[in-house]
């Protein structure tokens, strides 16, 4: 009797060790959710959307790994605490990867506000020297206030970098360059016509 | 004894953990989880906003069956209800997804039509500034226009709805400052008391030819037509360029604008550097009261002068003059014989008002 006594007391030990001693990770959650906060924050909703997403899952994956092991009797936070430090790690990483993200964005913007203005210049001396005779002066007269118009929405440019909408600064630039293309195109044709005459 | 039970007991536990076989998460479990990304990726958090809320309301709940189950000793565990859950949400999802690529296929559809009616416009703005020489305002916003426009069918094309809605409004705040800028040019033209007078203008030509069986010449700035009349009957109609603010009424020198009035034929210039020319009288004594007045008010520079050599010269009609008409050489060439000094040229705004057109654009002219 006086062994089994000794028995159970060394079980009831045990049991309690296993299903009282294991806690929450509350540290590795609070961590988990800060480094996806800070993510957030730097600009992965914008510059990484998708990865965002993906690390948002995986902390909901984490936290029902929590959930279950909570209702547990043996309780056991291993994997969960693993999969939260990789939550952890991974937001931190796809953190340090926004900055350049970024930088790319908005190098892309000012090359495609550069090669604007180039298109923008091409199109305004050719016209300053296009041909204004016969046939053609109308027509020069009209793509000149195109070109005007087109340099108005140019200024619109720096407007959208300076807001950090280096997308739509892009955009602006590619399409004004296509625009201002299309003109250079137009009076190098009105050129070749009178040429030809 | 007793130790030898409880050994046995432990061991058949150790046993029984290591062998009995809990049965598998559902299959669907997983396949729910990757029809939700997909779910994402559409763009159900944006275009179906509260049944993908709903969606993942019910996927928490059937969630957190499953996290119940998966907590309880595992030859305990039984998946058949979480399993019936997961299929009803993949149902949902599957009906989600297809909600969602309705609503952007709604959406492209309203996008797309709303841009077609803005670029209507801007081609019909388009249309009447190659009418006009004055179009840089006109044209300079139409350009703004069509940047936003060419944006905006870039996002239609990238499915980026969202943004597409201030884009639509960029575009037709561009077009309002064209349409403002046209009415501008034009509201003589959309003027009734204007067009009356003009109208009655060249009736009075036009009876004056009949009654004294004589040629006249009209000139229509707006249409851009040079009629030839002989006894009050048209002969033939030709097609004319003007200045570059041609369809303003000349005022003084320098203004580029030509001028409307009944003029006549002063000289028949054979050797012109535009070809051939007829050289009118402006400025006529209207004319000359008008300038007088102008600057009288104060509405142009006092040492501006009235200005002159208003012809019909030949050097085409595609061209930009300083206020005479132009036209073809060929047209030279036929109008040149048919008339002779003294013959009535009379120059015109417009015989029908622009109203109509301008009210088709959306601007009221009166």
């Amino acid at each position: 009797m006086k062994k089994f006594s000794k028995f159970l007391i060394l079980g009831i030990f045990v049991v309690s060790l296993f299903s009282s001693c294991a806690k929450q990770p509350t540290q590795a959650i609070d961590a988990a959710k800060a480094a996806i906060e800070a993510a957030t924050k730097e600009g992965a909703t914008v510059y990484a959307a998708d990865e965002l997403k993906k690390l948002n899952d995986d902390l909901q994956a984490a936290m029902d790994e929590v959930s279950t092991q909570s209702k547990k009797f043996f309780k056991k936070f291993g994997t969960a605490k693993e999969m939260l430090a990789k939550v952890q790690t991974d937001a931190d990483a796809l953190k340090a990867t926004i900055p350049a993200k970024i930088e790319a964005a908005k190098n892309a913007a000012i090359q495609a506000q550069t090669e604007a203005l180039a298109a923008l210049d091409e199109a305004k001396a050719l016209l300053e020297k296009a041909p204004m005779g016969k046939g053609t002066k109308a027509d020069i007269m009209a793509m000149k206030a195109d070109l005007g118009g087109l340099e108005t929405s140019y200024a619109e440019i720096q407007a959208a970098i300076d807001g950090a909408d280096f997308f739509g600064a892009s955009a602006k630039a590619a399409t004004i360059k296509e625009k201002a293309t299309v003109i250079s195109d137009q009076v190098k044709a009105a050129i070749e016509k009178v040429k030809g005459r | 004894m007793k130790t030898a039970l409880l050994v046995l007991s432990i061991s058949l536990c150790v046993f029984c953990a290591s062998t009995c076989q809990s049965p598998p998460v559902p299959p669907e479990v997983e396949k729910v989880k990757s029809q939700e990304n997909d779910i994402w990726r559409a763009g159900a958090p944006i275009y179906a906003a509260d049944d993908y809320a709903r969606y993942l309301g019910s996927l928490r709940l059937a969630k957190e069956k499953l996290i119940k189950q998966n907590a309880r000793l595992r030859w305990f565990r039984d998946y058949k209800e979480i399993r019936a859950d997961f299929i009803v949400i993949l149902a949902r999802g599957d009906a989600l997804i297809k909600e969602v690529q309705a609503e952007k296929r709604s959406q492209s559809q309203d996008f797309s039509k709303r841009l077609g009616r803005l670029e209507e416009r801007m081609g019909k703005i388009e249309a009447l500034t190659r009418l006009m020489n004055e179009h840089a305002p006109v044209r300079e916003s139409l350009a703004r226009a069509e940047v936003v426009s060419r944006e905006a069918q870039i996002l239609i094309k990238n499915e980026k709805y969202t943004q597409l809605a201030p884009k639509l409004d960029l575009i037709d705040g561009h077009i309002r400052q064209a349409e403002e800028a046209l009415f501008s040019i034009l509201a003589r033209y959309a003027d009734d008391n204007q067009v009356a007078r003009w109208r009655k203008l060249a009736d009075d030509t036009i009876s004056e030819s009949r009654r004294r069986g004589t040629t006249v010449v009209l000139v229509n700035k707006l249409a851009r037509t040079m009629t030839l009349l002989k006894k009050g009957k048209e002969v033939a109609v030709y097609g004319i360029g003007l200045g570059k603010y041609g369809l303003s009424d000349k005022l003084y020198a320098g203004d580029e604008a030509t001028p409307e009035g009944r003029y006549k034929i002063v000289k028949k210039n054979a050797g012109s550097r535009y070809y051939k020319a007829l050289l009118l009288d402006y400025p006529n004594e209207y004319d000359k009261r008008r300038f007088a007045l102008a600057k009288k008010k104060g509405l142009i520079p006092a040492r501006t002068a009235i200005g002159g050599l208003i012809e019909i010269h030949g050097g085409g009609n595609d061209s930009l003059t300083n206020g005479c008409v132009g036209v073809e050489n060929s047209v030279m060439d036929k109008i040149f014989p048919e008339v002779s000094v003294g013959t009535v040229v009379t120059i015109i705004g417009s015989l029908e008002s622009v109203d109509k057109i301008l009210a088709g654009l959306g601007i009221s002219g009166s």
